[in-house]
This record gives C-alpha cells, sequence and structure tokens, in this order.
C-alpha cells in the first residue's frame, strides 16, 4: 500500500511543480547575488547568504534558510492537506477504503508517503543549492570557517550539511502532521493546508512574543532555526536534539489523534 | 487514550521542577567562601541571562545596553581564571571571546572580526561578565559577613544549589539583595539574581541551564585567527585614554570619597577616572570628552524619568543609576548601582556646591 501511494505521489505532475517552484527562488537569489555580488550586510537576511559569495559550497545552507520559513511549508501543507481530504473531495476515498487494507494502514501509507516526499524536497533543494553555489560562486577547496571561527574541512562541511538537510526534513515533520490530522476532519484538502499554516504563523508570531515566553519551548516552529547550530564549533547538540523530540511529539499526537478520528470517522463520499 | 498521554507530556516539566533539592547546614560565611574557593573549578556550560534595564545612552554603548535589556544566551568552557571561552550565541550567529594569560581574543562570526584586547585595569561589562560563575563569584568577593544570609535550596541547571543572600550595607546602594545560588558539590555560584530596590523582580536574572563539572579540551578555548577575518584592536585601551585626555586638560583631582564611598585604587588605571565603593555598591567617575558626552546627554535628556535640575542630568534603571554633570573642567560621568540621591550627593561633591 506504501509503494501504491508513493508511485501515486510521485506520478502527480503537481508534486514535481511544487518541487521546482521551491528551488525558483533560492535559484533566483543566487543569480541576482551572482550577478550584482551584492550579498546582504553580515547578519541580515537569511542565516550563510552573507558567506556565500566567499564560499558556494555553503549555498545548499543558504537555500535551505531561504525556503524554510515559508515556502517549505507551504509545499509540506500542501501535500499532506491534500492526502486524506483530496481522495474524498475527489470521490476516491471510499473505494480506497473499501480495500481489506483498513484505515491504520491507508494513514500509514499516507504519512509514509508524505516523509519521503519532504526527504526528497530538502534532498533536491540542497542539491539545486550545491549545483548553483558552484557554478556561481567561488568555491574554497579547502573548506570553510564554521560559526565559532575554526577551520572546517570540506568533508566536515558535507556531512554536517547532510546533518542540517536531514533536521530541516525533521522539522516539517510536525507540519505534515498537522495537515493530516486537519486532512482527516474536513474534506477540503484547502482548508486543511490553510489550517496547517494558520498553526505556523501563530507559531512564529508567539515565538517573537515576551509574554509568551513560558510555553515557547512548546512551540513548533521554535528550533526550525537550529540547524544553524551544527556549524558551531563544538556543534552545540542542545537545541537540535530538543528540536527533535518536539517533532516527535507533535507527530505522535498528532497522528494519534488523527488516527482516532480517521478510524471512527463516517465516509460519505 | 490519546488526551492522556498529552496530558502526561505537557506535565513532565513542572514535575520535573518540583524535584526537591536538598539542602546543606553550610553557613552564609562558608558558602561564601566555598564560592570564592571555586576559581579553580573547570567546567562546561549553556546559560542564559536576562536583563530587564532599559539603558537610553544612544548610539555610543549600544552593547552594554543590549546586555542590560536583553536575553542572552551562553555556552562556557572554563579551564582555569586565564584560559576560558564564552559564546553568546544568536540565532543567525555568535559572539565568542578566548581568554588566555595575555589578554583575549573575541571572535564576531556576523562581522568575521577577530579582536585582540590587552587586560586592562578597567573595562566596560561584556557577556562574559554575565557568566553565573564570574558574576557570583565578583558579587560576593568583597561583601561582609553581617551582609549575608542563607536561603534554602533550589534545583538549578538539575543540581542541588544552596541560596546565599546579600543585603548591602550601604545607604548609597540601590540594590536591594543579590541572591547567589551556589553549587553544593564544586562551589560554583549557578545562578545569581540582582534585585533593585522597590523592586518586585530581579533586574538581572542570570543562571545555568546545565553544568558539567570537568576540565574542557584545551583545544576548544584556544583560538587561531581564521583567514579572511578582520584583525582589530579592542576598544576598551581607547575609551580609557580618551577619559584619561578629557581628563588632562583639568586640574581639579577626584576626592577620596564621593557620597559616603570611599575610592578605590586601580593600578594603571587612569587618574581621571575613579571607582568608589565595594562589593554590590560601586560608583565609576570619568571625565568624557565632547564628542561622546553631547548624544549622551541628549539621550538622556528626553529618556522617561529622567531627573534635570542644576546640577546635570541623572536617571535610573533598575538599580543602574547614570549621571552627566557639568563639571567645573568638562562633562563628568556618574554610573553605577547607587540609587539618584547618592549620584546627587556625589555630583554636589564634584562641583564643589554645598547643597
Amino acid at each position: 500500500m506504501i509503494a501504491v501511494e508513493l508511485r501515486k505521489l510521485f506520478r502527480r505532475p503537481r508534486t514535481w511543480v511544487t518541487i521546482a517552484l521551491l528551488n525558483a527562488l533560492p535559484v533566483l537569489v543566487a543569480v541576482l547575488l551572482a550577478l550584482t555580488d551584492l550579498a546582504p550586510r553580515p547578519g541580515e537576511g537569511p542565516v550563510f547568504l552573507s558567506a556565500v559569495l566567499t564560499n558556494g559550497t555553503l549555498y545548499p545552507l543558504a537555500a535551505l534558510a531561504i525556503v524554510l520559513p515559508l515556502f517549505l511549508p507551504i509545499a509540506v501543507a500542501l501535500i499532506a492537506g491534500d492526502s486524506v481530504a483530496g481522495e474524498a473531495q475527489g470521490g476516491t476515498l471510499r473505494y480506497l477504503l473499501a480495500r481489506p487494507a483498513g484505515r491504520t494502514r491507508l494513514l500509514v501509507a499516507k504519512l509514509v508517503s508524505i516523509m519521503v516526499f519532504v526527504l526528497v524536497t530538502v534532498f533536491v533543494v540542497a542539491v539545486v543549492g550545491y549545483l548553483v553555489g558552484r557554478l556561481l560562486f567561488d568555491v574554497q577547496p579547502l573548506g570553510g570557517t564554521s560559526v565559532s571561527g575554526t577551520a572546517l574541512s570540506s568533508t566536515e562541511i558535507a556531512w554536517r550539511t547532510l546533518m542540517a538537510i536531514g533536521y530541516v526534513a525533521v522539522s516539517m515533520l510536525g507540519v505534515a502532521a498537522f495537515a493530516l490530522f486537519f486532512s482527516t476532519l474536513t474534506d477540503s484538502p484547502l482548508a486543511a493546508m490553510l489550517g496547517a499554516l494558520g498553526i505556523l504563523v501563530a507559531s512564529s508570531l508567539l515565538f517573537t512574543l515576551d509574554a509568551a515566553s513560558s510555553f515557547a519551548p512548546y512551540l513548533p516552529t521554535r528550533y526550525w532555526l537550529a540547524f544553524v547550530d551544527l556549524f558551531r564549533e563544538p556543534i552545540l547538540w542542545r537545541d537540535v536534539v530538543r528540536g527533535c523530540a518536539l517533532q516527535g511529539v507533535y507527530v505522535v499526537v498528532l497522528l494519534g489523534a488523527a488516527w482516532a478520528n480517521f478510524t471512527t470517522k463516517d465516509i460519505s463520499s | 487514550m490519546v488526551g492522556v498521554a498529552v496530558a502526561v507530556l505537557a506535565a513532565l516539566p513542572s514535575l520535573v521542577a518540583a524535584l526537591p533539592a536538598s539542602d546543606a547546614a553550610t553557613s552564609a560565611g562558608g558558602l561564601r567562601q566555598r564560592a570564592l574557593g571555586s576559581a579553580d573549578v573547570a567546567f562546561s556550560g549553556y546559560a542564559q541571562a536576562a536583563g530587564g534595564l532599559s539603558l537610553p545612552v544612544g548610539d555610543q554603548l549600544t552593547d552594554v545596553a543590549d546586555l542590560l535589556s536583553d536575553r542572552t544566551t551562553m555556552r562556557a568552557w572554563y579551564r582555569g581564571a586565564d584560559d576560558w571561552r564564552v559564546d553568546v550565541v544568536t540565532p543567525t550567529g555568535e559572539t565568542d571571546v578566548h581568554a588566555d594569560a595575555g589578554g583575549s581574543w573575541t571572535w564576531d562570526y556576523v562581522h568575521a572580526t577577530a579582536t585582540r584586547t590587552p587586560p586592562a585595569p578597567l573595562a566596560l561589562p561584556t557577556a562574559s561578565d554575565l557568566l553565573p560563575s564570574a558574576l557570583g563569584r565578583r558579587l560576593l568577593s568583597e561583601a561582609h559577613d553581617d551582609e549575608l544570609s542563607r536561603l534554602g535550596a533550589e534545583r538549578v541547571a538539575g543540581r542541588d544549589a544552596l541560596g546565599l543572600r546579600v543585603v548591602p550595607a550601604e545607604e548609597a546602594s540601590s540594590v536591594a539583595r543579590v541572591d547567589v545560588w551556589v553549587d553544593a558539590d564544586s562551589g560554583v555560584p549557578l545562578r545569581v539574581q540582582v534585585v533593585a530596590d522597590g523592586a518586585a523582580g530581579p533586574a538581572l536574572d542570570t543562571g545555568f541551564l546545565s553544568l558539567e563539572l570537568g576540565t574542557p579540551a584545551a583545544s576548544v578555548t584556544a583560538f587561531a585567527v581564521p583567514p579572511g577575518a578582520d584583525v582589530r584592536e579592542g576598544q576598551d585601551a581607547q575609551l580609557l585614554q580618551a577619559a584619561s585626555r578629557a581628563g588632562r586638560e583639568g586640574r581639579s583631582r577626584l576626592p577620596a570619597a564621593l557620597a559616603g564611598l570611599d575610592r578605590r585604587s586601580i593600578d594603571g588605571a587612569p587618574r581621571s577616572v575613579g571607582v568608589y565603593g565595594r562589593g554590590i555598591t560601586l560608583l565609576a567617575v570619568s571625565p568624557l570628552p565632547g564628542q561622546v558626552a553631547g548624544p549622551l546627554l541628549d539621550a538622556l535628556v528626553v529618556a522617561p524619568g529622567a531627573v534635570v535640575d542644576d546640577l546635570g542630568v541623572r536617571i535610573a534603571s533598575g538599580p543602574l543609576g547614570l549621571m552627566l554633570v557639568d563639571g567645573p573642567d568638562g562633562p563628568v560621568l556618574l554610573a553605577g548601582t547607587v540609587s539618584l540621591d547618592a549620584l546627587a550627593a556625589a555630583a554636589t561633591e564634584l562641583t564643589g556646591g554645598d547643597s
């Protein structure tokens, strides 16, 4: 069933259009930077962007930082929100459930295919970022400098970048879980997607508010930027570990709720 | 079932926080000695400082003002008194101070600069001064036994910490009390809260969130200038020189006592800069060059709560008092943990008035 769902997801042109659009912005930013040579002032703009003019191998990270706040969550919410509600809207959900596979297995299959989508998307953004960075910017063969000012070899940059890709993918799981949960509540994929995005916008806003600091550590977007910590020396694991655990909790709780809701739902369409 | 799981998860942090801390029968004086003796205890830690002070100082001292008004997240590695590193971590970069026997290197990632600062007799506060271990030892260093009392015990950074309260004896002081929580095992101060006179909450609250005893690797505290970095020289020396120059034209000497506080002798400090007081109650007096005093005056005059009179302009933010006096030889800055009345008294004594 998982293979069926994956095939369905990656055969849809919409999936690939989403991924392509997601890559458009980092590529545009890279072209503009390379043409004008005007990097944002240090400390402004997305993380690592001011550093890429001198070292193009950092561009995958800059690309991830560009799409992380808005574009990536939108793409994930779009696909995850569509997963169950889309079938209901298209009138195919009851045929899916007519198979003896059961609702739990369908939900698991949907979840796995969303996770694969998240991984593929983040990976494609990073690979495109790498290619663009190598083509358009200077590349330092000896590696680069960590945030803490120590030297990093090319291999170290490579494996830390891989960890950052993994971490960004994990960070997106919470969004996916919200959208999947809402997708079991409604027959409208748009409502499910907007619901998940609403949660994210609220979370980002509350995070900036001192008055909300008592529950700030539990906001789903709280640790999103922690992938920067992987480039400190020594690596600051604290927020990365917390970020992973927090996403894990959101995924478990929301999937539990989605499962409880979906297995007892009357399927009318 | 899902609801129960969520409830358990949500309750976990408060359950952990409610774990009882075990107290020990250490006297207040003994606990102070233990804290002061912990300067050779090596550790690595992660700390956060929250300051509630807003300093209207304009563009000249923004670093200091940010330090006292914001939340500062720090990573620290401490091998000894002259071999340590403190990183101030921000979401998009960090500023690291690496101290060695000959001074310190400051690495600023955002601006890609490495700044070498030689040891100075007087320096503006930096983030590393807010580390609970350093701040706690400094605030306890000159406390008298009759100013100390014991508080119970608390858990800080998952460790048992014994509470010690300092209530300054000086009448001029603007600090109501300082609470220091000292690690029961090692004596390292784990948390410091400074409460101003008449305030309900702390004006400064700094504490470790995690602490690991043991010597960190030498490679962690060492510093090598990264390729491509801009190498600069520290500002503190220039500031002192400027203060010294500004004071040279004046013939008047600073008095031996101000507002009931005795002058401290600091080796190597310019003659025109004076520091008065003891322990928590300190008052610094320095002549200011005109180009610094002008903008500062503009910022102070319009700040809410500023008192402007014949003596000059003075303002209090939490326990910190700031005053700009138009002295006989040019503008003079008074700053410290003293009350507004004490600032006014000091200004009167400085300008030679008798009222």
